[in-house]
């Protein structure tokens, strides 16, 4: 994609050369997780190798693709399929976009999910249903690279559709307990919210502008009245915040912890709840043109920042601590796409580090709870540095860059969108400014307090566990590599990824200076970060106790129950809904169950009676077949006799 | 007298047609001389690479438009097209037929002439089924690719009667259910001799009227006379009461459930698929070939038939307790739907009816290679009561089976959706404005027998008796799997077959 | 109707009810022997009208085929399979017959009219031309070049219809149950059967009824001469004795 502000037109070059071949990324985690699916128990034996395969053989062609890109001019490639039936208006193309923006994801997803799959070889080694859970995380890749290749509104939406359901499955994976059932459903239900804002925003595209292609869109949106592009920018927020798990729809991403660590790791960590920032990130000539709705994008994920950072704070399951922190995370990104501008490029390359901290994080926890009965409770961990090592070397580096040490990932992704929050205009920078600084704090505290009462201090383990083991290579060593990505990532992508994705964010604005200077913030984040993980060490490196302890506060009872975020949805929506229920069955009894009642009654009524006519007798038959014939004829003689 | 001369025979052009009979002869052959224990192994093979042979033809002569042997054929786009459906409808029909897997011999009987319910029939339960059954399979198909072919009204009779009597043969071979499958099979001869009685006195009276037999001859007959003209109307009627009798189009529908219900699912799954193709084949080329430029004052009779049949089908749909017995109705408010296609007219009209009767085959074949899976001790358990619970049993098979469901109630993604939608635009470019609407309410009706199915297998609990899914041979899983790649297929990629339709949309002559 | 002449009207006058007679009669007779009769006249009918209409191949072929070999296996099958006229003839189906009649006759009643109008007027026309050289060549120069492919096509229906009678009737039976001849001479003659012929009942006797066994030259009782059904027994002295009739 080319940006000519004298123009302002968005075209894409068409694909040329090996780029023609890049749908083979999509294909190739599909066919593989057709062929797990068809071939049943027959590929139980080598299945698992298939996927990891699958997902490798995607990632060396996206090295491939990203290097060609890089020495074309246009860096972009369009690759138009084939047209889903070219009928009158409703023109829509099956076509894939591969710009600088998809190529980084394709990166990620086809890396880290490369990674996770490895790790899950070990992982699911002694569960029956591997190869069962191979062929969805490869139904998962294929999906979400589909997410961020489609070339088009709709192809991005069956692309998201298709990761709902690898998701649901996958949470769901072990549908024999009740808690994953659940949360399977929930998951699925709070992303329908979304996925309705999303959809209603592709219809008010099409309705608007008559195409859904991105093309055309971005270059339609000039003409679109300040409303218009408004309703679009807030509909596809509401379908990124049910995604990404953002505020409200923020209550769904934990309950999914009850699937599988890896699916955790890669769905609700590394990849797919980070497909909002995408669709915000790609529609930035809408969210650019509407400064409102870059200011409800920036709230909700200051908001939600904030959220996921103080329920993290008293959580005591691993996981779920893990999930909350993926939130307020997320809230960050979602925050530096909101401020636009050069921010987008932040917030993609936040997107990448976490991408590979927060995955690494997840392994880890994988493999303490596989060391200990797969239990989750930190407050009957502790110690575990010296039976887990590399465990925990890994685990700790990827605490130390998502809290943002110096010269680890986090710090060079996440300072600069502290900055550049601090950077917006008038009171509104020193509030976000604020509120993410903060957030950089309470991130500390939790974090420290995560590690410290899972690796450091003393055992507080449960009577059954003896003996805890470090996991097998398949699980340590992507557990190493994602480590090495979480220290390495964040210097690496400094260098160059902002200007790498100018052709697909727009071109760099001169980032404004706020009251504060880079400097003197990086030094306050630092500082606020020392301080919370400081305070959380000076805690917690006693233990702490085994059960939950009543809380005092009711900032720690709030925190305890997700800022009632349930309870909210329970009366905000549920209730309302509820009644709204109520009333429309009441309403449906009487009114539209009548009538239907009546009008089916009438079928089934007017069916009895035709089948009377449907008696077995053959000279009946004939002679219905004799009365038609006679009506033909009888027309047909009408035709000519009354001319 | 003068010398007679064959008349050139463009032999490339009718290659699949010679193949598909051949095959059917040499299986003959093969009953008379192979022994009882090899007929089998060597009719089926026979049988498939007749089609496949067959199928490789008619694409390398895809480019032909030429009229041979005298006029009497015309292999144009839409006769290719057409039998190349034939063909590939007829593959997955054989496979189907095939089976010996899911019913120890298969789903025909072994020796028909036994009477039913003896000692001797009893004994015979177990022997395999007869092979007599696959040239018979390959005459009709050759029958029906004959009728999208013939130019001239003696030739589609012939061609007609050669595919119906095959079926009328094939439709008393059920294994189990010995007498309802004989019923079946008399009433099926019984009306349709008395439906060709109707073509036929029609063919007389068109060539009466025109002085020939061709199409092309009639047509040019046809467009000197004006709207006054007794005979030419007279025998459009009686002509058109016999193809819609083969199309099964209310109220000339009659026989459709009673031989659905009765005959082998395997054969009642070719009549719903590859009959209703012929027929429409044949119907196709009468309208747009024959009765092209006769003035149109009579063409609300014909809307009535297909608004009729749309209502009809749908509506008797909604009581039917028996899954075949519901399919047949489904068959026949889809015949309406294909005939709102034929009565747009046009080009349009002309891919979107051969795109939906390609798509249609493929569903309706796999959705009866899934009732023919279903089965207690006494043969399949086709009484819809039967099925409740089914998902819980089988999620696998009742997941297919829905989805082939949701593609007859025109989901989009499926081919259902893609195929109605291509005739439904089609009429509307024809200003067919109420024949859409009716289409459209009448889908709306038909969709609450499917989704009843659907309901009924998911949310009821299985009782004690519900039927097992028989696990399938590699014939019907190759079925199903064929029917439905094609069903999604054609509902997510249409492009490339409609498009083909397309191209082949216009007749010669 | 101008040129027809006064013989073939002569001829279609008469034959015309014969053949509407037949055909109605065909429908309505209860025997189904008097239908194929009846269905025969009309046939003959037919045929002496297409030789009338300068049809002579036609008529001769409907002669032959249908009234001499069709017609005639119909009669030969309904004798073998005896002509018993126990199928009810009621009509259960409440007013399916008056229906039948009413719509049957509305529809003769419209296509006559159609036909009525539509070639009263009409001329004949080329018949000179296409039988100039020859009815039965004519049709076959027609048969073999127009028609070629038709005609040949119809090998797959008589195929068919040849396959379709095998597999519809005729019974295979394995090697182990089909008796050869040699089989079936050794049970004669095998100890304890009795290869003669039967003798029939009556043999000898002073009564000519089925049940009066036949005497044996020894004035023995054949029972063999008997049916299963007649029980042999002895007579009552009041049945023994002499009646008034029996004087000798």
């Amino acid at each position: 994609m080319s940006v000519n502000l004298a123009q302002e037109t968005v075209s894409y070059a068409p694909a040329e050369g090996a780029l023609s071949s890049f749908w083979l990324l999509i294909a190739l985690p599909l066919v593989s997780a057709a062929l797990l699916l068809l071939l049943g128990r027959r590929a139980d034996r080598w299945g698992h190798f298939l996927g990891c395969l699958s997902v490798g053989v995607a990632f060396v062609l996206g090295l491939v693709y990203f290097f060609t890109l890089r020495g074309l001019e246009e860096s972009s490639a369009e690759l138009t399929l084939f047209s889903f039936m070219p009928v009158s208006e409703l023109q829509v193309d099956v076509n894939l976009l591969y710009d600088p923006l998809s190529s980084v994801f394709v990166l990620l997803i086809t890396g880290v999910g490369f990674l996770i799959h490895v790790y899950s070889i070990g992982y699911m080694a002694h569960d029956p249903g591997r190869r069962r859970f191979f062929a969805y995380l490869n139904l998962f890749v294929a999906a979400m690279l589909l997410l961020v290749l489609g070339g088009n509104y709709v192809m991005t939406f069956i692309g998201w559709e298709g990761v709902g359901l690898a998701s649901y499955l996958l949470i769901a994976f072990w549908y024999d307990r009740p808690a994953a059932a659940t949360a399977g459903k929930k998951a699925f239900l709070m992303n329908r919210v979304g996925d309705v804002g999303f959809l209603l925003a592709i219809f008010l595209m099409f309705a608007t502008l008559g195409s859904v292609d991105f093309e055309d869109v971005f270059n339609g949106v000039p003409t679109l009245s300040e409303g218009t592009v408004l309703a679009i920018g807030l509909l596809l927020l509401l379908g990124a915040c049910g995604k990404s798990g953002q505020f409200p729809l923020q209550a769904w991403l934990p309950d999914a912890m009850e699937g599988p660590t890896p699916v955790s790791a890669l769905i609700h960590a590394a990849t797919m709840v980070t497909a909002g920032v995408y669709l915000i990130a790609r529609s930035h000539e809408i969210f650019s043109a509407n400064e409102t709705a870059q200011t409800v994008v920036v709230s909700v994920g200051a908001i939600t920042l904030l959220i996921g950072c103080i329920i993290g704070c008293a959580k005591d399951d691993i996981k779920r601590v893990l999930a909350y922190s993926t939130v307020s995370q997320i809230g960050y990104m979602f925050l530096a796409v909101g401020l636009g501008g050069a921010a987008y490029a932040l917030g993609i390359m936040h997107l990448l580090t976490h991408g590979f901290f927060k995955a690494g994080l997840f392994l880890g926890a994988g493999s303490v709870m596989h060391g200990m009965n797969d239990q989750t409770n930190i407050r009957r961990f502790g110690g575990l540095f010296r039976y887990m090592p590399i465990t925990a070397v890994t685990f700790g580096l990827g605490y130390l860059a998502i809290i943002g040490i110096p010269p680890l990932a986090g710090y060079f992704s996440k300072d600069p969108i502290i900055a550049a929050a601090f950077a917006r205009h008038g009171w509104t920078g020193w509030l976000f400014g604020g509120i993410a600084l903060l957030g950089a704090g309470l991130t500390a505290f939790y974090m420290t307090r995560l590690f410290v009462l899972t690796f450091l201090g003393p055992k507080r383990w449960t009577e059954d566990i003896t003996h805890p083991h470090e996991s097998p290579a398949t699980m340590t060593v992507p557990m190493i590599l994602l480590a090495i990505g979480s220290v390495a990532s964040g210097f690496l992508l400094s260098l160059g990824l902002v200007d790498y994705l100018t052709p697909s964010l727009g071109p760099e604005t001169e980032v404004e200076h706020g009251p504060l200077s880079h400097l003197t913030v990086t030094l306050l984040t630092v500082g606020v970060s020392v301080i919370g993980a400081a305070l959380a060490y000076l805690l917690f490196r006693r233990g702490t106790a085994l059960e939950e302890q009543p809380a005092r506060s009711p900032l720690v009872r709030a925190a305890r129950a997700n800022l009632y975020a349930d309870t909210f949805n329970e009366t905000v929506f549920e209730l309302p809904g509820r009644l709204l229920t109520r009333a429309l069955v009441y309403f449906d009894n009487r009114g539209i169950d009548g009538l239907v009642n009546g009008l089916a009654a009438g079928i089934g009524g007017g069916s009895s009676r035709l089948r009377r006519l449907q008696t077995g007798f053959v000279r009946s038959y004939a002679l219905t077949i004799l009365s038609g014939a006679l009506v033909v004829t009888a027309a047909l003689m009408a035709v000519t006799f009354g001319s | 007298m003068e010398e007679l001369h064959l008349p050139p025979i463009d032999y490339a052009a009718i290659a699949p047609l010679l193949l598909v009979f051949g095959a059917g002869c040499v299986g003959v052959l093969v009953e008379a001389f192979v022994p009882r224990a090899w007929r089998y192994r060597v009719q089926v093979p026979l049988l498939l690479a007749g089609l496949v042979a067959a199928l490789i033809a008619l694409i390398s002569v895809a480019d032909k438009r030429v009229s041979t042997a005298g006029g009497a054929l015309a292999i144009d786009g839409p006769a290719l097209f057409l039998q190349g459906g034939l063909v590939a409808l007829g593959i997955v029909s054989v496979l189907l037929i095939a089976e010996r897997r899911v019913e120890r011999g298969g789903a025909f009987v072994a020796q028909a002439s036994v009477v039913a319910g003896t000692d001797s029939d009893r004994r015979q339960s177990s022997q395999p089924g007869a092979t007599e059954v696959y040239p018979l399979t390959a005459f009709a198909l050759g029958g029906m690719m004959l009728f999208c072919a013939a130019n001239d009204l003696v030739t589609m009779f012939v061609a007609l009667e050669v595919f119906s009597l095959p079926l009328y043969l094939l439709c008393a071979l059920a294994r189990r259910r010995r007498l309802l499958s004989q019923e079946a099979s008399v009433k099926y001869f019984l009306l349709g001799a008395f439906s060709s009685a109707f073509f036929l006195y029609g063919v007389a009276l068109l060539y009466g009227f025109a002085g020939t037999m061709s199409f092309t001859g009639l047509r040019e007959a046809a467009a000197e006379a004006g709207s006054e003209d007794t005979l030419l109307f007279l025998g459009i009627a009686m002509l058109s009461v016999g193809l819609l009798f083969k199309a099964a189009m209310v109220p000339f529908h009659v026989w459709t459930p009673d031989v659905y219900q009765g005959a082998p699912t395997p054969v009642t799954g070719m009549m719903a698929a590859c009959t209703k193709l012929a027929a429409f084949g044949g119907i196709l080329r009468v309208f747009t070939v024959g009765f092209a430029d006769i003035n149109l004052d009579w063409e609300p009779i014909l809307i009535a038939v297909a608004i009729a049949t749309m209502l009809v089908g749908a509506v008797m749909a909604v009581t039917q307790t028996d899954i075949k017995r519901l399919l047949a109705y489904s068959s026949i408010a889809n015949a309406g739907y294909v005939f709102t296609g034929v009565l747009a007219l046009s080009e349009e009209g002309v891919a979107g009816t051969m795109f939906y009767l390609v798509a249609y085959g493929f569903t309706v074949l796999a959705a009866f290679a899934v009732v023919t899976l279903v089965r207690d001790a006494d043969g399949e358990a086709t009484h819809l009561s039967r099925w409740a619970g089914l998902g819980r049993r089988s999620p696998l098979f009742a997941g297919l089976f829905t989805v082939l469901m949701l593609a007859f109630a025109g989901i989009p993604l499926t081919s259902g959706f893609t195929s109605k939608f291509a005739v439904f635009s089609a009429a509307l470019g024809a200003d067919q404005v109420t024949l859409v609407i009716v289409g459209l309410i009448s889908s709306a009706v038909l969709a609450f027998p499917y989704l009843r199915v659907v309901v009924l297998m998911y949310l009821s609990e299985p009782a004690e008796d519900t039927p097992t899914v028989s696990l399938p041979g590699v014939f019907t899983s190759l079925a199903l799997v064929i029917g439905l790649v094609a069903t999604i297929g054609l509902g997510v990629v249409p492009g490339p077959v409609l498009e083909l339709a397309e191209q082949a949309s216009s007749f010669i002559g | 109707m101008a040129d027809v002449t006064t013989g073939e009207q002569i001829v279609f006058w008469i034959l015309a009810p014969v053949a509407l007679g037949g055909a109605i009669g065909m429908v309505a007779a209860r025997n189904a022997v008097h239908s194929a009769l009846f269905l025969v006249c009309t046939m003959l009918s037919l045929g002496v009208f297409y030789v009338v209409q300068a049809g002579a191949f036609i008529g001769v072929v409907q002669v032959i085929v249908y009234t001499g070999a069709i017609m005639m296996l119909f009669l030969f099958v309904l004798m073998l399979v005896g002509r018993d006229a126990s199928d009810s003839l009621i009509e259960v189906l409440r007013g399916q017959r008056m229906a039948a009649i009413v719509l049957g006759i509305g529809f003769a009643g419209l296509t006559a009219t159609g036909l009525a109008r539509g070639l009263g007027e009409v001329e004949t026309e080329g018949l000179e031309a296409v039988n100039a050289v020859g009815n039965v060549p004519a049709i076959a120069a027609e048969l073999f070049t127009h028609y070629v492919f038709a005609f040949e096509i119809t090998s797959a229906l008589l195929i068919t219809a040849a396959l379709g009678a095998m597999v519809l009737a005729h019974i295979e039976r394995r090697k182990g149950e089909r008796l050869t001849q040699r089989e079936r001479s050794r049970a004669r003659f095998a100890p304890g059967n009795y290869p003669a012929p039967k003798a029939g009942p009556g043999v000898f006797a002073t009564s000519d009824s089925v049940a009066t066994p036949a005497l044996l030259p020894d004035r023995t009782i054949a029972e063999r001469s008997l049916t299963d059904v007649v029980r042999i027994r002895e007579l009552t002295a009041a049945e023994a004795r002499p009646k008034g009739t029996d004087r000798r």
